[in-house]
């Protein structure tokens, strides 16, 4: 018993005396999800060391933190996270890292609280993922440039003009996608999901989205839940429906079979980015990439 | 090491002392597995905790799981006393209804809101450093350091004041009741601390890690010891090893923290039932094939003292007459020779006085079956002992 704490007064011991940091010149930012990864990474260019926790395809609930994210964010300047509950209780953890010399910037901030779709029973908890209205990114990109440049004032003229280039291409991608989705009749905009991740591009495009499963990962739908949404499929001659990549298949695929049952066909039309952005590298492990592709996705299905 | 990474070992060694300590008791008590229905029957008291307060962070939620895990312990102890059941059925019947309960409670009542056990409790040890506690601005260090450090100091406090009736209460219920210690108060004070303990330490390294904390090192340190102190002690060094060097290995393959601490743990229970050097699998196998021997020795000079015609007695026909390969005769012949039980003399075995005196015994032990012959026998002629 004495020999362990006196190893653990050692430790701390050590652990007091040592505090240094890489230094590369560069604004260190840490990122949790690959949506913002992908966003500060267009605005800082070479400026700025980005670092993202969540890979791709990789559920923010699910998310699981490895070795190497206790340096990333111990070297961290910055942290920038969604916020609404979508980390967790990680945000409590970044909240209380301002008193570390880190400084933080919660995109979810700049959106108007009369702007977020909140829970019907539980008037301050909303729902977080607020990406998938585009307008609400062009906010998002203004702000996180904004606070970008107050942090690092000697960068800050690039990453408004870098800001600028970002900007134009989401008013391109949402002039595109209003179109495309324009071919689609109002009728037919009925998008079914694994879960609610999509209320936010359902209310700027005017679909009717519904979820087979809650925002919650520990509850899973009951029978009930698939025989109502079969049942809404139906009446309304849903074409198809969707997988997300980042939630199982399963469910889903009960509820195909379950309309399939009661004698109407319904496929499943393909599967969207809703958490995640596709693999690095790849057309949609960009935001502006995995857009479009849910978009074709969705209008090419229900067409 | 940056200050971080010095934290996260220091806050998972004090995870490991803090989890070792119950954990010993509960494995004793064959309750090995009540840690792991605390760290799941926590949901339903998060759930009413967040109708009661409305905010994920309130640390109300935290009671309410802590409450609802001492609930387990009550049900466990009240389902096991019907002597209906035993305790593990008990344990399988309690948490996984109080679990469901949860989940009823959050698709009925809380379906948009992310309402999970993760979402109320930390439970990664890679962010543990990042959740300092804050006092008028104040930087005091990592909060788990805190809650873990409290739940420790009272932990070996308790421990220390009711060593002997946590002995005796562990080991001979009715002695306990006996001497005038309750069993029961014993049994709930344990229960609670080990209650409290996964709750605490749920928040700092995450629900497979404190399971594994408990069980492991003193499943690990029972193979090893019968002495209580020296399990108890044994358990402490097992889990802030498996703790430490799971840190490094998490750091060479930049994987998940908790998730090398675990493999730890289950390696070194691997070592060490290997290698153990009375309840080990390698010293059992080699204590059997010894027996075996043994017997094998016994039936030769039984044979020899059955015959006192040469033919029976020679060497090369030994195998025939008791039905053994070459090489088996050889090492027991070899074996009766060293122990001075035989006498080869041009090719015949005979018996030695002391070989005489030795099957003598073994007959009397197998006519009257008696274990105190054999006993002493086992003094006398020492075979592999000597």
């Amino acid at each position: 018993m004495k020999k362990i704490i006196t190893l653990i007064v050692i430790l701390l011991a050590v652990g007091c005396g040592k505090k240094e940091k890489k230094e590369n010149g560069k604004l260190n930012v840490v990122t949790t999800t690959t949506m913002i990864t992908d966003l500060v990474k267009n605005i800082g260019g070479d400026k700025i060391e980005v670092k993202g926790l969540m890979g791709s395809g990789v559920d923010p609930h699910l998310y699981k933190a490895s070795e190497g994210d206790v340096s990333k964010l111990f070297n961290a300047d910055v942290v920038i996270y969604n916020g609404l509950h979508l980390e967790g209780k990680l945000e409590e953890v970044f909240e209380k890292m301002e008193h570390q010399n880190k400084k933080t910037i919660v995109v979810s901030d700049v959106i108007d609280k009369n702007n977020l779709i909140s829970s019907e029973l539980f008037a301050s908890n909303y729902d977080p993922h607020i990406w998938f209205d585009i307008n609400n990114w062009i906010k998002i990109t203004n702000y996180v440039s904004e606070k970008l440049g107050k942090m690092d004032v000697k960068n800050a003229a690039f990453y408004k003009e870098k800001a600028k280039v970002y900007l134009d291409e989401l008013t391109a991608l949402n002039n595109e996608i209003t179109i495309e989705i324009s071919e689609l009749p109002e009728e037919k905009r009925i998008l079914v999901t694994a879960h609610d991740a999509f209320n936010y591009f359902g209310r700027q495009h005017k679909f009717n989205v519904v979820g087979l499963q809650g925002l919650s990962t520990a509850t899973e739908a009951g029978v009930q839940d698939v025989q109502k949404l079969a049942k809404f499929i139906i009446e309304n001659k849903v074409k198809a429906i969707f997988v997300e990549t980042s939630v199982p298949k399963r469910t889903i695929e009960a509820l195909e079979a379950a309309v399939k049952s009661k004698g109407q066909e319904v496929v499943i039309g393909g599967t969207l980015y809703s958490d995640a952005l596709g693999n690095a590298g790849t057309e949609e492990g960009t935001y502006v990439g995995m857009y479009k592709a849910n978009v074709h996705t969705i209008v090419d299905a229900l067409k | 090491m940056s200050s971080a990474q010095i934290e996260i070992q220091l806050i998972a060694s004090l995870v490991a002392v803090a989890c070792a300590i119950p954990g010993v008791f509960l494995v004793l008590r064959k309750m090995a597995l009540i840690s792991d229905a605390i760290s799941h029957s926590i949901l339903p008291g998060l759930v009413i905790g967040f109708f009661i307060t409305h905010d994920l962070n309130s640390p109300l939620l935290i009671l309410m799981g802590a409450l609802s895990g001492i609930l387990t312990v009550v049900l466990v102890e009240y389902i096991q006393k019907t002597k209906l059941v035993k305790e593990d059925t008990a344990i399988g019947l309690v948490f996984p209804a109080l679990f469901s309960i949860g989940v009823l409670l959050i698709a009925k009542n809380a379906n948009d809101v992310h309402l999970d056990v993760d979402a109320v409790l930390l439970g990664e040890l890679a962010f543990a450093p990042f959740d300092r506690l804050l006092i008028n601005d104040v930087d005091l260090g990592p909060k788990s350091v805190w809650v873990i450090g409290t739940i420790l100091l009272i932990t070996l406090s308790l421990l220390i004041a009711f060593f002997k009736e946590l002995k005796v209460s562990t080991f001979d219920t009715g002695l306990a009741t006996a001497l005038g210690f309750s069993p029961i108060v014993l049994h709930y004070g344990l229960m609670s601390v080990a209650s409290v303990t996964t709750v605490g330490a749920f928040d700092a390294v995450g629900a497979i890690l404190v399971v594994a904390l408990m069980i492991a090192p003193a499943a690990t340190a029972y193979l090893l010891t019968n002495d209580l102190k020296k399990m108890l002690i044994l358990s402490i060094i097992f889990g802030v090893f498996s703790a430490i060097s799971g840190y490094w290995v998490a750091h060479w393959l930049d994987a998940s923290i908790s998730g090398s601490m675990t493999t730890m743990l289950g390696l070194v229970f691997l070592v060490v039932y290997l290698f153990a050097p009375n309840k080990g699998l390698i010293s059992v196998v080699y204590r059997n094939k010894q027996q075996q021997k043994e017997v094998q020795l016994l039936t030769f000079l039984l044979h020899l003292n059955n015959h006192k015609e040469e033919s029976e007695r020679h060497i090369n026909h030994l195998n025939e007459h008791i039905n053994w390969h070459k090489v088996k005769a050889k090492s027991v012949v070899e074996l009766a020779e060293k122990n001075n039980m035989i006498v080869i003399d041009n090719q015949i075995i005979s018996l030695t006085e002391k070989g005489k005196v030795f099957t003598e015994k073994a007959i009397d032990y197998i006519i009257t079956n008696d274990d105190s012959k054999i006993e002493s026998m086992k003094k006398d002629f020492f075979l592999f002992r000597g």
